[in-house]
């Protein structure tokens, strides 16, 4: 098996890096393969220990004024929560941002990377990339891994020369170009409520609002998903966080308590 | 390639719990001693004590004491020989770094850099959980936790092992500091006084000794603050 | 679920494919593109694995560019279904791509030709050819009102009909097509058949 490691690669080498006292201490960075004769079964049991947090609701759409982002926080583990305080919108860079569903550390360490990339190209072209090359450099280095057990699920929204951008791209290669995009165990919630109330031409306010009532109706429904809904907007002159509500606090916002009318008081005989 | 057993597995779970608590001005780090094994490596049924381990590392010189220029401690649990290679590569690291730079690595820094040392061995990871406590380049408190592939964030308070589903909710009852994604922001700063935090850390292992059969016999503390670096310990329950 | 199906023509080659990008129960994008123009008079309509799908019909298109850079003539559609045969079974034996391929064509004196390539690297010049759920339904349907000799309205006639049979008979059947037309006047796109409406992106 050959694997590409040239994501990896970095332009500035660190210092006594060919020193063999260091060796495997500092060398350029690769990742150990374990040598056994069945990587798949071996992964499948690895992965069974380390089990990447799994369930989410992200979402992004492109409308008038640019993009709207908004994800929840929660990861669990089986039933069991083990953080509500996710950062799952990663800031790629002032004019680009990055959502994580499924594994957190793949979603976390490839998007750094990417970061990385990034900055690289507007270093060497004196522009910024494009949110379609971003996607691209990404999508490649994911299929590279392709069958290695990486699980990947993100959307990249950001704005460009050409104005707003959006991108899928998951660890199965897949890329697709599109204006509405919601991924993790929640979407299907989160659809539902962004197809019935999304219009091109919403304000900043109204596509801030539709993005956030989507988290919440994701978060009601699907136990997996919760904790913070986040909304961030990315414009021509870069991203903006709008608001990050508890959704425990968003439901009694959006169903206030009435006082109940006693049809029948029980009383003692 | 190697021969292999069939239910051979190059992990074991030796158990430990480990908590972290960031402070306005200090950070407690602390962890069981307790090591559990299984004797028959092909049952894995029958487990057995081990014996008491030093858990925390000040991420220093090999084996050297602790200094009044560390900045970041790191307590792990999971399998001790993942833990201490991991804790030996990136004190290894740390002293290139030293002999580099001439001065210490930042705690933000080091957080990074575990993070890395960790996804580096995504396809054959370290069975370890971690907690990175010390004091941000402003003095301040802070506490990194991580999963066993590196993915990792900063926190309040963070409890890692086998004894995390047990202490974690109690803390969040004792502490509820507020989610770091607030908008606007509220701040997360442990309202804990020093003596506070280590007190609430020592009843927090003690009630998960009584109910985690891979947490006891020792507790390891180690504070963090301006006025430099202090280890203390506390006996619990050895059954 | 996935249907791509193409026929040839008097003097043209036709492809037709679903526009839906689907992940499990989900339906992330129904104007998704799954017919390449791979060069002036080549068509590629492939299904299969999205990442897979992108990555060798787009591998395939820079290759086939580059052999006519190379030597200033380009390939045929044989030549070029030939290469892609190849490709595919080279890669089969290592780490293999799960993708269906139809590919169509325009060449001075051959005139119009379509083949048809499957995951697995088996290579045939058809007339008519369907791949994915959908082609159980276009496929009967080609068998019975296919001819020789059909007109473009007549071949899209008959493609529209195959599109209604999907849609009415497959249960998971995709909402929209994308029509694609090779002569001797070049690859393009003929027509989209919507019954849902993805919002399109005004380009700024």
């Amino acid at each position: 098996m050959k694997i590409d490691f040239s994501g990896l690669e970095s332009t500035a080498p660190l210092c006594g890096a060919n020193s063999e006292m260091f060796d495997g201490i500092s060398t350029s960075p690769s990742f150990q393969i374990p040598d056994t004769t069945d990587f798949d079964d071996f992964q499948k049991e690895a992965i069974q220990m380390v089990k990447p947090a799994k369930g989410t609701t992200t979402l992004a759409f492109i409308f008038k004024e640019g993009v709207m982002v908004a994800a929840d926080s929660r990861a669990s583990m089986g039933g069991y929560i083990s953080s509500q305080s996710v950062k799952k919108i990663i800031e790629i860079n002032p004019y680009m941002l990055g959502t994580m569903a499924g594994g957190a550390a793949d979603c976390q360490f490839w998007h750094r990377n990417l970061g990385i990339k990034c900055r690289l190209h507007e270093l060497a072209n004196k522009r910024r990339i494009s949110v379609t090359g971003a996607s691209k450099l990404l999508a490649n280095i994911l299929y590279s891994y392709r069958g290695m057990g990486l699980s990947v699920g993100t959307m990249i929204a950001g704005w460009d020369e050409k104005g707003p951008g959006l991108y899928y791209v998951d660890s199965e290669g897949g890329r697709l170009k599109g204006t509405k995009f919601s991924v993790g165990s929640g979407s299907p919630y989160a659809y539902g409520i962004l197809d019935s109330g999304y219009r091109y031409d919403m304000t900043v306010e109204e596509a801030a609002e539709l993005a956030r009532r989507s988290i919440y109706h994701a978060t009601f429904r699907d136990g997996a998903s919760g904790g913070v809904a986040s909304v961030y907007y990315v414009g021509p002159t870069g991203w903006k966080k709008l608001s990050g509500d508890d959704v425990g606090e968003l439901h009694y916002m959006y169903n206030p308590v009435e006082p109940t009318v006693v049809e029948q008081e029980m009383s003692e005989a | 390639m190697t021969k292999q057993h069939q239910n051979w597995s190059p992990y074991d779970n030796n158990g430990g719990t480990c908590v972290a608590i960031a402070g306005a001005d200090y950070c407690v780090v602390a962890a069981d001693t307790r090591a559990v094994g299984c004797i028959s490596p092909f049952t894995g049924a029958v487990r057995q004590k081990l014996g008491m381990l030093r858990v925390i590392s000040h991420l220093g010189m090999f084996g050297g004491e602790l200094s009044r220029a560390d900045k970041s401690l790191m307590a792990s649990s999971g399998f001790q020989a993942d833990v201490r290679a991991l804790q030996k590569v990136l004190a290894a690291r740390h002293l290139i770094y030293q002999h580099q730079h001439n001065k210490q690595m930042s705690c933000p820094a080091m957080a990074q850099l575990l993070s890395n040392t960790l996804y580096y061995k995504r396809f054959f990871p370290y069975y370890a959980f971690n907690v990175l406590g010390g004091l941000d380049t402003e003095g301040k408190g802070c506490v990194f936790t991580y999963d066993a592939v590196g993915s990792y964030e900063r926190v309040g308070y963070s409890s890692q092992g086998s004894g995390a589903t047990l202490i974690t909710p109690f803390l969040d009852n004792q502490l509820k500091s507020p989610s770091p994604l607030l908008l606007p922001a509220k701040d997360a700063v442990t309202p804990l006084s020093e003596s506070e935090a280590i007190d609430l850390v020592k009843t927090c292992f003690a009630s998960a000794t009584e109910r985690d059969i891979y947490t006891g016999d020792k507790l390891e503390i180690v504070v963090i603050n301006a006025d430099g670096i202090r280890r203390e310990y506390m006996e619990l329950r050895k059954d | 679920m996935e249907s791509v199906f193409g026929l040839v023509g008097a003097d043209f080659a036709l492809v037709v494919a679903d526009s839906s990008a689907v992940h499990s129960i989900l339906v992330h994008k129904s104007n998704e593109d799954k017919i390449m123009v791979l060069d002036s008079h080549k068509l590629l309509g492939a299904s299969g694995e999205s990442g897979d799908r992108a990555q060798f019909t787009e591998y395939i298109q820079k290759n086939v560019a580059l052999y006519q850079f190379r030597n200033g003539i380009p390939l045929t559609t044989a030549a070029a279904a030939n290469f892609t045969r190849g490709e595919l079974a080279t890669a089969l034996r290592k780490n293999p791509y799960s993708v269906n391929i139809l590919m169509a064509g325009y060449d001075k004196g051959t005139g119009p030709s379509l083949y048809y390539i499957d995951y697995i690297a088996s290579l045939h010049k058809v007339e008519k050819g369907a791949f994915g759920y959908g082609s159980y339904f276009s496929l009967a349907m080609m068998d019975r009102h296919y001819r020789k000799d059909m007109t473009v309205e007549e071949a899209v006639e008959l493609v529209d009909k195959c599109i209604i049979e999907i849609r009415s008979r497959l249960v998971v059947a995709p909402p929209n097509f994308v029509i694609k037309i090779v002569d001797k006047d070049g690859a393009r796109e003929y027509a989209w058949r919507e019954s849902i409406k993805d919002t399109s992106v005004p380009t700024a």
